[in-house]
């Protein structure tokens, strides 16, 4: 069910959001990577900045032989060393810490969940949390449907409060599975318990990307075919597979990155207005955008693997030298595509995506290229030299927008490119939070705006995964063809040459 | 300069200048250096003490609000003197990065009629850009050159902490604000130090089963610091604001005083006994002697009518802290510590400089407390 607002009188006129209400996260994979590095530092942030409710409480579920207290001092170390906040406060940690329990028990085991609902209804009864609860499955994906069934036996999933489950990525590894898994979850919880989580969409520039449009009424007139040559969307990252190699194998880059990410960055600058901001009208319109894009075929895309060469000046590996991954592996660490969306607004207009790893420098960004003025009057330049205005969206590393446009040189009768900027952490002198804080917060007060939902998951992977059955059957690819340390194959290059185009140099 | 040589256009010019100057400066490492102006800040101070914590706070302020500042130190004085200086404000960033720099005016008067520095003041201001005016200290409605520009500024910022006389000059900003009626917008930094007790407050009721008791309170205790001369206007605010939110009404004969302790009395609807009904609400404001902190220390909601319930924000022992206490006959107390930082000049500044209009909330408590404070002045 999702919660109707209360009505609180005082809230009016208070500066920040009004908090959830007392509910107990229950983390299954809690001696993981993801509740370390992310999950529990996020809610102590929140806690720190007032975010959370008194009651508030933790439950980490996994199946090592621990205690209580030896896992809230494992947190600890993992807050200090992952906090942006810096190292824990003692004070305000050892209230935190006082909501925090371990419940020891494998996945598959039935007494588990039998022992794990007692504990729910006695923190209930103590901290006053009504029956209020997530659940968060940071586990391998494999372990998906036996906690949900598990959650479902043991009449976990409803409650005499709200219930809600926050599912990781990767969401299915083709459409097939992704129907499969949506089918399990929802045998057992309703699509609005469920929150499927998209961490690029925490992301306060992802967000401002809606405010930017829609907040200001210069841009949506000249967001269209006839003002806009095309776009780009780039996610580039510098790392490699790191220890994840096993699993990447499995996966690639488009599994990995494009079918969330990217697909998300797209919806967001492709949708048409929603009606209002709620999670349903955003997400209807974000699926809509999904619907129109024309099917893609092997021949709109190019793939890639880095081979040896360097990072940051070190010399780095090959991807099919990294730990777990297969001498001979076909995997594709890159992928650049061409889209087009057939609907008024974009027909025509034609999308470049790219991602990859062990490129030169880590950044995101969303390129608007405008068309270039028609004709050109001042003789001294050819038309041809003018750089056509562009508009960027920089989600990472240095957050803002800005705009180029050509501008007169002083004194001189050339004509040169200059860029406006808008810095958003300059502009505001404040550090964004992480997105996880945001996420786990939406998820606690019921709103599902920035979570990704059941059809649109199964539209991106319908649009995905015919590409993954053809490469699949298609010939062996020449892999690596990049080197490490490289902006991806010279075949990417190549494929945007092909349309008189180029990818940006970032 | 002396006064004959102050010149609007030699002012300007130097402005000109110093970006100039920033924009090829050597240590500016190539880097570009960015004039981003959000907003006129007009300062008025009375004397050089409170001019070098308005200079103090400047960095923070351009940091978030880059502004072109006009700084008046208007001290008194037979003799006029008049001096003004120029000055950019770089905030600074990680080398590679952008700098962001504000502008600053100080114009130094003694003695100086208000008129001659409006005059002064008003051709400085940029354009088109909101025009705030920070008026610090003790009694900043009577100062002629307060008087002189609030009616040409969006917002008029004063500080009930620093009031001389507490009681009476906040039933003045009270009755300020109502004639104003947005024009300018107003905002006090007394007020805005509130906000984590609010929010504090607020999250109690944030708890669905916790809502009900929110419309039973009855007795209601706050704690502040007694200070030199105890300053009731946090506290008063409070009250004032819950009783806005609460459609409490004052009784006519509202308020006590019993040695330190004031007592208020107010009617609130009465729950489940017919649209008419009332009960009465009693407010104790108690000066507490305590080292180190100022404001509020305790307060504490009582419900006593039907189920019994008390919800207590206090500050613990180590400064920086509060515990937050629920506490429902039947039920485990449910406590909790946060966060309630002292926050610093710059910080209050900084959040009243992002409302854009006439903040309501603060209207209204301010209306209900100006008029507690009314009573409470009467011989
Ligand atoms: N790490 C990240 O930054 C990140 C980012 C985005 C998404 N994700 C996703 O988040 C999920 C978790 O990632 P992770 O990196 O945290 O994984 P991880 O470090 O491998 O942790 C997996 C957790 O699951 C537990 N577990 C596995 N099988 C179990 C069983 N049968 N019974 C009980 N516990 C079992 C493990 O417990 P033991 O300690 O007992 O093995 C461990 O706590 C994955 O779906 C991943 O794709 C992770």
């Amino acid at each position: 069910m999702a919660t109707p607002v209360l009505d609180n009188p005082l809230r009016a006129g208070l500066r920040i959001g009004r908090t959830p209400e007392p509910c107990t996260m229950v983390i299954f994979g809690a001696s993981g990577d993801l509740t370390s590095r992310k999950l529990v530092p996020a809610l102590y942030n929140l806690a720190r900045e007032r975010r959370l409710p008194g009651g508030f409480s933790v439950v980490g579920f996994a199946r090592r032989d621990w205690t209580d207290d030896y896992f809230r001092d494992l947190l600890r170390e993992a807050v200090n060393a992952n906090s942006r906040s810096g190292p824990v406060d003692p004070e305000l940690w050892a209230s935190f810490a006082q909501g925090i329990q371990y419940h020891r028990g494998s996945f598959d085991e039935a007494d588990a969940y039998t022992s794990l609902a007692e504990r729910l209804a006695a923190i209930d009864a103590e901290r006053g949390t009504g029956g209020n609860r997530v659940f968060y499955l940071a586990t391998p994906p494999e372990a998906y449907p036996t906690i949900i069934a598990q959650l479902g036996a043991h009449g976990l999933a409803h409650s005499n409060g709200w219930t809600r489950i926050i599912i990781e990525k990767p969401f299915g590894h083709d459409l097939a599975s992704a129907q499969a898994l949506n089918a399990e979850v929802l045998s057992v919880f309703r699509e609005d318990q469920v929150y499927r989580i998209d961490h690029y969409l925490g992301k306060e520039t992802v967000q401002n990307i809606l405010i930017f449009r829609f907040a200001n009424g210069i841009f949506e007139p000249i967001w269209n075919r006839s003002q806009i040559d095309h776009i780009q969307i780039t996610v580039a990252e510098t790392i490699g597979v790191e220890d994840r190699g096993g699993y990447y194998d499995t996966s690639g880059a488009l599994r990995d990155m494009i079918q969330n990410h990217l697909m998300q960055l797209l919806c967001l600058v492709a949708m048409e207005p929603p009606a209002l901001y709620d999670a349903d009208a955003v997400r209807d319109e974000k699926v809509k955008v999904l619907r129109a894009v024309r099917p893609l075929s092997v021949s709109d895309t190019v793939r890639g693997q880095y081979g040896p060469g360097s990072a940051s000046g070190r010399p780095v590996r090959g991807y099919r030298e990294e730990k777990g991954v297969s001498p001979t592996s076909q995997t594709e660490t890159y992928v650049a595509l061409k889209l087009f969306i057939d609907n008024w607004r974009w027909a025509g207009v034609p999308f470049y995506l790219r991602s990859g790893k062990r490129l030169p420098r880590r950044v995101s960004e969303i390129a608007i290229q405008f068309k270039a003025a028609p004709t050109m009057i001042f003789a001294d330049t050819p038309l041809n030299d003018l750089d056509p205005n562009v508009l960027a969206i920089k989600i990472q590393p240095d957050e803002g927008i800005s705009l180029k446009f050509s501008s007169k040189t002083p004194g001189q009768p050339q004509i040169r490119p200059v860029t406006m900027d808008f810095r958003y952490g300059a502009s505001f002198g404040v550090t964004s939070p992480e997105a996880y804080e945001r996420l786990l917060l939406d998820c606690m007060l019921g709103d599902g705006t920035l979570f990704t939902r059941r059809d649109e998951v199964e539209a991106s992977w319908a649009l995905l995964t015919p590409i993954l059955q053809a490469w699949a059957e298609g010939p062996p690819q020449p892999f690596p063809n990049y080197e490490a340390g490289s902006w991806g194959p010279a075949a990417a290059d190549e494929f945007i040459a092909r349309d008189g185009r180029s990818w940006r140099r970032l | 300069m002396s006064e004959a040589a102050i010149d609007i256009n030699a002012i300007e010019r130097e402005l000109r200048q110093m970006w100039q100057e920033q924009a090829t400066h050597p240590e500016a490492g190539g880097q570009a250096v960015i004039r981003a102006l959000t907003l006129n800040l007009i300062v008025r101070v009375p004397d050089d003490a409170w001019a070098e914590q308005v200079l103090a706070v400047a960095p923070a302020l351009t940091a978030q609000h880059p502004n072109r500042t006009v700084l008046v130190i208007d001290r008194p004085g037979s003799a006029t003197e008049l001096q003004a200086n120029v000055q950019a404000l770089c905030t600074l960033t990680n080398a590679g990065r952008t700098q962001v720099c504000g502008e600053q005016v100080t114009i130094s008067a003694r003695g100086a009629p208000a008129g001659q520095l409006a005059s002064l003041i008003l051709p400085l201001l940029v354009p088109d850009l909101p025009v705030v005016l920070w008026a610090p200290g003790p009694q900043p409605f009577a100062q002629p050159l307060v008087q002189r520009l609030y009616r040409l500024c969006d917002r008029l910022i004063v500080d009930s902490t620093t009031f001389a006389d507490p009681v009476r000059e906040l039933a003045e900003l009270a009755a300020f604000e109502q004639t104003a009626n947005g024009a300018p917008a107003v905002s006090d930094l007394g007020w805005a130090r509130l906000t984590p007790w609010r929010e504090l407050t607020a999250q109690f009721f944030d708890t669905r089963p916790f809502l009900p008791h929110l419309h039973r309170i009855d007795e209601i205790v706050i704690e502040y610091v007694a200070g030199t001369h105890p300053n009731p206007v946090a506290a008063l605010l409070f009250v004032g604001w819950l009783a806005s939110c609460l459609k409490w009404t004052p009784l006519a004969d509202a308020v006590g005083i019993e040695g330190e302790t004031i007592q208020l009395y107010l009617r609130r609807p009465a729950v489940g006994v017919g649209p008419a009904a009332i009960r009465l609400v009693k407010v104790e404001l108690r000066p507490v002697a305590l080292a180190g902190v100022e404001g509020l220390v305790r307060l504490a909601l009582r419900a006593v009518d039907n189920q019994q319930a008390e919800f207590v924000v206090e500050l613990t022992g180590d400064s920086g802290y509060a515990c937050t206490r629920a506490t429902i006959a039947g039920a485990n107390p449910i406590e909790r510590t946060a966060t309630i930082d002292h926050p610093a000049l710059a910080d209050l500044l900084n959040s009243e400089l992002r409302l854009l209009s006439r903040d309501r909330t603060f209207a209204a408590a301010l209306h209900l407390a100006g008029g507690l404070a009314q009573r409470l002045a009467l011989p």
